[in-house]
């Protein structure tokens, strides 16, 4: 279960970093955080308020700059937010940026361990879960190759493959269905319509209108920074501001 | 900081993955390898050596000079070569810090640990060093793996203090190799402190690795003891600053992807 309850966050324009890290060296002594907005700051979410319950998967739909991949970081607890709360019940497993945390010097089959482990996957279940993560993959042969010798759908399909192995309850895929060649991409649908039928919980982001009223069972559309329109049942906490 | 452990078993498959990665990486498509451990104590100790006996005939101790500089010379590795993987270590995981939790402290600690096998096979060399030079051994030399763990703790320290902000600075990692140079300096690697006057002794100890290094080396190639009520000192001293920093950490880490 996620719940986002009237979430803002604040980000700076430019690189100003010097004032935040004195504000970090106050807040250790006092507790009063600044809420307001000050120049060259500006609102990425402005009271974002929504819930997903166990199980469900959520399309996050809206144009470049919405704040689709805050509420992402928010919910991996990446950032913080500015006011509101956030609460995720559960493992969360970011589907990261493609290959983020691949070393290209590394294999195929090392990259599995650190990637997995940076998943939060335990030694052991790596080693039990290897045979399986490469059969998707569909690598066998190469697995044992430095990663920077891989073709970037290579590299996109073990990305994707160590990601969909996750024990996690809930997952977060932030444009990446956009994998390998067409057949690959049937198979990744299927193995999310999979994790859907286990009852995972699912969040994801991306432009593809079809895909997502393919796999989502609502979809929540932002527009900056603020949630316009749910389509669903999904529980709305505070109206959104220019319907008032 | 009881919490510590608390907070970092859940990730302990995390951070023996990164360490491994950060070591394997290290020697990945290099012919010597490992040497490369061995090769900067053992070259720094050879040119020491070599200045202080020919280019600038000097008595420094009575000791031999390859012993008496690799003494010193082998925690002054550790302690640079911790900071060198650590500073770094945040921004160069830019990709995994914006995009998923982790403890982030595994980033530099795992830095501070690839030097820590470094300075294991360093040790070899201490070893046959001691071994080929008839060093005079005695029980104080058990002090070693206290002092080691002080200079652990303190260097663990740094590490975050520096790595952390970095991620808000970039000048520490363009001033990192300049003030390890300093720090070098400061530091009793090729001369020793036992002569000075106690004015002079009390400046240089402000420098937590004068006490470290200095008793480093007595305790093994001297095999004098360290006086217990300056190591109790140290150790408080030590651990307030390690307190301190880690909460410098945990305070700055809440931005680090926001700031990176």
């Amino acid at each position: 279960m996620i719940v986002l309850k009237d979430v803002w966050k604040r980000y700076y324009r430019y690189h100003i970093f010097h004032r935040s890290l004195r504000e970090d060296i106050i807040s250790l002594f006092k507790r009063k955080q600044r809420q307001g907005l000050e120049k060259n700051e500006f609102w990425a979410l402005k009271g974002v308020s929504f819930e997903v319950k166990k199980g469900e998967c959520v399309g996050l739909y809206g144009p470049n700059g919405a704040g689709k991949s805050t509420i992402l970081k928010l919910i991996a607890k990446v950032t913080y937010p500015t006011r509101g709360t956030i609460s995720v019940d559960g493992r969360v497993a970011p589907l990261i940026e493609i290959g983020a945390g691949f070393h290209l010097d590394l294999t195929g089959r090392e990259n599995i361990h650190i990637n997995g482990a940076i998943l939060g996957m335990r030694i052991n279940e790596i080693k039990r879960k290897i045979p399986a993560i490469v059969d998707f993959s569909e690598l066998n042969e190469f697995i044992d190759m430095p990663v920077k010798k891989y073709s970037s759908g290579m590299y996109l399909r073990l990305a994707f493959s160590i990601a969909i192995h996750s024990d996690a309850d809930i997952f977060l895929i932030d444009e990446i269905l956009a994998v390998g060649d067409e057949a690959f991409q049937e198979k990744c649908l299927d193995k999310i319509q999979n994790l859907k039928k286990q009852g995972k919980t699912m969040i994801i982001v991306t432009h593809n209108r079809k895909l997502m009223e393919e796999v989502a069972d609502e979809i929540i559309f932002i527009e900056k920074g603020e949630v316009i329109d749910i389509s669903g049942l999904a529980t709305l906490y505070s109206k959104p501001k220019h319907t008032k | 900081m009881t919490g510590i452990p608390l907070r970092l078993n859940p990730y302990r498959d995390l951070f023996l993955i990164f360490i491994w990665r950060e070591f394997s990486i290290r020697y990945r498509q290099s012919i010597i390898g490992v040497l490369w451990a061995i090769l900067q104590p053992l070259s720094m100790m050879l040119l020491f050596t070599f200045i202080f006996t020919y280019i600038m005939p000097m008595h420094i101790t009575d000791y031999p000079y390859v012993l008496f500089f690799y003494a010193g010379l082998l925690p002054w590795s550790f302690f640079s070569s911790s900071l060198n993987y650590a500073i770094p270590s945040l921004t160069n995981h830019y990709n995994l810090i914006t995009k998923i939790y982790f403890p982030r402290e595994i980033l530099p600690l795992s830095g501070v640990a690839v030097a820590f096998i470094d300075f294991g096979f360093a040790s070899i060399v201490y070893v046959l060093l001691l071994i080929l030079f008839k060093a005079k051994i005695s029980w104080n030399i058990f002090w070693f793996v206290p002092l080691f763990i002080l200079l652990l703790v303190f260097t663990a320290s740094v590490a975050l203090v520096l790595s952390a902000l970095n991620v808000y600075y970039r000048d520490v990692k363009l001033a990192s190799g300049f003030l390890i140079q300093l720090w070098f300096f400061a530091s009793p690697v090729f001369y020793s402190i036992d002569r000075l006057s106690l004015k002079l002794k009390l400046i240089l100890f402000l420098n937590p690795l004068t006490f470290i290094i200095e008793n480093m080396r007595r305790c093994v190639i001297e095999g004098r003891g360290v006086v217990w009520w300056q190591f109790l000192f140290m150790t408080v001293f030590v651990s307030l600053l390690f307190s301190l920093s880690y909460k410098f950490f945990m305070v700055t880490e809440r931005k680090f992807a926001d700031v990176i």
